[in-house]
């Protein structure tokens, strides 16, 4: 017999990021590294166990090797439970049937079981390529005071921007009458973050009538939600004040990874009260040579620095040789950027060599329509010596 | 795959030498190299050489190791079978005071011993920073044929009490013994790491303990010399002895060379320590960092030179840190100046306030001290 569970979360990371390009080629979104030494996943993670959620399922579909090595068996989280804890949950087969996750709310109804089984009242439904700090406790906290079937959070996003999120319409007590997909002309400016509480019986019932309907996609923001507002269920609005990031975009990666050397940009990973957990790479102190010369910039443990780093994001076990200039750019682990090679506003991916005198990106003053023209180095990629990666660009080195 | 080798650690040792470092701690539990303890040296070590078994002796001051140590898991040593044990004294009933010496406090732990399924027992003190593997060790003790292995390597001896070794091409030990005064010339000298055969530990360890001896060294390998069975096994590569307060900041200063980082921490075999999840660590921008070993954790504002930062460490605008070990938790407020110190734990230096000792002289700071 399992110990009931108040609330199980479930936690989407299945989702592929073509966006990402070569980034994602052989890992999921949410173990793409981030932070110096995180991964992106570890903020979803964190903010579980945080919110003393401590049975949590994480649905892989997509390259699931990587995350499901690095999630293990959940211990850096604290997650590795008697009774609860960590599960990965990949798609399988079952004495009827045996498919694929079609879409989000059809990757929880294959999961039904694993949900029943702790008879969990309250379902937490989250995504794993968000970088925030959010206590799911207090969400759930006004989901049960307001006896809503579903609480969906938002963020109050500029009027501008609005048309490229979900938005929630809502009356003034935070009731939702209306959501809308990506609206032309946005009535509000209340967008959906991807984080769902339901009442488990509720979307049991919903997620077993949207299978039935063979034209559905099986998504949660095109099906559930729409058709949960229809039948008149009460869906309430949670509102999310705080710093929040989708990245799934080389531009927004860089920026939210920006935003951690920007103290007033929010996204504190000093908070001792609101720890982020991640797995532990073994690696001895950095170490600073006599060359190097370093301006507000993060360093992770295992580096050599011997050149010049200025607004940048050193990951794990990086090397940085003497007369290397690195300026506005994230370092992924283990990379190498040898003599008299310049980084500007670029990604350079896990395992990569920047060669001597090789010059990656460009300096660049502004975002155009949003949009920063990082270039990005794919992981274990060689950029030969003297070569030249363009603003924007993919290099994959001909992989 | 059976056990081959078990482990029998002292966690104390040297503790009046080390002065002020120690109050608080165990030798094992002396933080060292930025984010290690001396311990996670020689548990990493023997973890890395398949050896799970492993009983740490303590004698005081041990809350700091059981709260370093846990149930061992970030050395990968919470195990069904094995894994760590930590006794501290009195764990016999007989035993009416803390044990003298190595052979009392083995005598205590018998029983342990001759419960492990493995043939051979590492005996080691933990004030050893080194990357060796054990399982070359016990090859070259097999094939030597010998009673007992003693590790060591080239150095000389400098402050503090050594075991000296002679011993022929074959590594055959001829003699062994202690030298006190300080003398630049290279000898082999003793790590106090040695591997013996379980079956024979167990009878010299009864055996001198029946005549009330104390000392492992003098007791036991100083005579069983004469029967031509004692073998050296020379760890190449650098090996941090930490034994006093000159030692311990000599030893931590070489971490500065590449060479010393690469024999220590760039070999396969990692290092672990107790997982702490600091954040990384922020360089500020009017920071001038060189030549420096930094943990994750830190805030660097100011100026650091030929140091040593534990995890989180501040260095405050316009403070200047020069060949100093600052520990976890550290602040060096707004124009302070610091040269040639080691603070411990948690030790804050208040805003333009100079300190300063002597490269063969480093000041020591207590935990928790505010300047």
């Amino acid at each position: 017999m399992l110990t009931k569970k108040e609330c199980v979360a479930m936690l989407l990371a299945g989702g592929q990021g073509t966006r990402l390009g070569a980034l994602t080629e052989n890992v999921a979104k949410p173990a793409v590294p981030f932070g110096g030494k995180y991964r992106i996943i570890d903020f979803t993670l964190s903010n579980t166990i945080n919110s003393g959620i401590d049975t949590i399922g994480v649905l892989t579909q997509y390259q699931p090797f990587e995350l499901n090595q690095y999630i293990g068996n959940g211990q850096p989280w604290d997650l590795d439970r008697l009774d609860g804890g960590a599960f990965v949950l990949p798609p399988y087969q079952k004495a009827k049937s045996g498919e694929w996750y079609k879409g989000t709310a059809n990757a929880i109804y294959q999961n039904i079981d694993f949900i029943d089984r702790y008879k969990a009242e309250y379902v937490l439904i989250l995504s794993g390529d968000h970088i925030y700090k959010m206590n799911y406790a207090k969400m759930l906290s006004a989901h049960k005071a307001k006896k809503a079937s579903c609480t969906i959070a938002v963020l109050d996003v500029p009027l501008e921007n609005a048309s490229r999120f979900g938005i929630m319409n809502t009356k003034p007590n935070g009731t939702i009458y209306e959501f809308e997909e990506k609206p032309k002309n946005p009535k509000s400016t209340k967008a959906s973050m991807g984080i769902y509480i339901f009442t488990w019986e509720k979307l049991k019932k919903f997620l077993i009538e949207d299978e039935k309907n063979k034209e559905s996609s099986n998504d949660f923001g095109k099906n559930i939600i729409p058709n949960m507002l229809n039948a008149g269920e009460l869906m309430m609005s949670f509102d999310f004040r705080g710093y929040w990031k989708d990245v799934g975009t080389i531009s927004s990666l860089w920026e939210a990874n920006m935003d951690i050397l920007d103290s007033q940009s929010g996204i504190n990973l000093a908070d001792r009260d609101w720890k982020i957990y991640a797995r532990n790479a073994a690696e001895p102190p950095h170490f600073i040579g006599d060359f190097a010369q370093i301006k507000n910039s993060i360093i992770s443990e295992g580096c050599n620095i011997n050149g010049t780093v200025v607004n940048s994001v050193i990951f794990t076990g990086v090397d940085v040789e003497r007369g290397a200039f690195i300026k506005d750019s994230i370092v992924m682990p283990n990379s190498k950027i040898l003599r008299g090679a310049e980084l500007n506003h670029s990604i350079v991916g896990w395992g990569a060599t920047v060669g001597e005198g090789a010059r990656v990106g460009e300096a660049l003053s502004q975002a155009v329509n949003g949009e920063w023209d990082i270039a990005t180095v794919g992981p274990e990629v060689e950029v030969k010596p003297g070569e030249k990666v363009k603003a924007g660009a993919m290099f994959t080195g001909g992989k | 795959m059976k056990e081959k080798m078990m482990a029998v650690l002292f966690a104390s040792g040297n503790e009046s030498k080390l002065n002020e470092l120690t109050i608080h701690r165990t030798t094992a539990s002396l933080p060292f190299g930025g984010r290690y303890r001396l311990i996670d040296f020689t548990l990493s070590n023997l973890v890395n050489s398949g050896v799970t078994r492993i009983g740490i002796i303590t004698r005081s001051n041990y809350s700091s190791l059981m709260d370093h140590i846990r149930m061992g898991r970030d050395w990968d040593l919470n195990r069904k079978n094995g894994g760590i044990a930590v006794f501290p004294p009195f764990v016999l009933n007989t035993s009416r005071e803390v044990y003298k010496g190595k052979i009392d406090a083995l005598y205590t732990v018998l029983e342990y011993i001759n419960r492990s399924p493995a043939d051979y027992v590492i005996v080691s003190n933990c004030n050893i920073a080194a990357n060796i593997d054990f399982t070359d060790v016990l090859e070259k003790h097999q094939k030597t044929g010998a009673d007992v292995t003693v590790l060591c390597h080239t150095g000389s001896v400098t402050s503090s009490r050594r075991l000296v070794i002679t011993k022929d091409k074959a590594g055959k030990i001829g003699d062994l013994c202690f030298m006190e005064n300080s003398n630049p010339e290279q000898k082999l000298i003793g790590l106090n790491i040695y591997l013996i055969g379980k079956e024979l530990l167990v009878s010299y360890v009864q055996e001198a303990f029946a005549r009330g001896l104390v000392d492992f060294e003098k007791d036991i390998l100083f005579k069983e010399v004469a029967g031509g069975k004692i073998f050296a096994y020379e760890v190449k590569g650098s090996a941090a002895i930490v034994d006093d307060v000159k030692t311990y900041y000599n030893e931590s200063m070489k971490l500065l060379t590449s060479e010393a980082r690469a024999e220590l921490f760039e070999k396969e075999s990692k290092i672990y320590t107790k997982v702490k999840d600091s954040i990384p660590t922020t360089y500020g921008s009017n920071c001038v960092v060189k030549n420096s070993l930094i943990a994750d954790g830190c805030q660097i504002n100011g100026t650091v030179e030929n140091s040593i930062l534990f995890r989180n460490v501040k260095i405050k605008e316009g403070a200047v840190v020069k060949d100093s070990i600052i520990m976890e938790d550290g602040t060096i407020s707004e124009n302070a100046t610091l040269a040639y110190a080691i603070t411990d734990k948690s030790v804050t230096l208040s805003a333009g306030r100079q300190m300063a000792g002597f490269s063969t002289y480093p000041i020591v700071v207590v935990k928790n001290k505010v300047i």
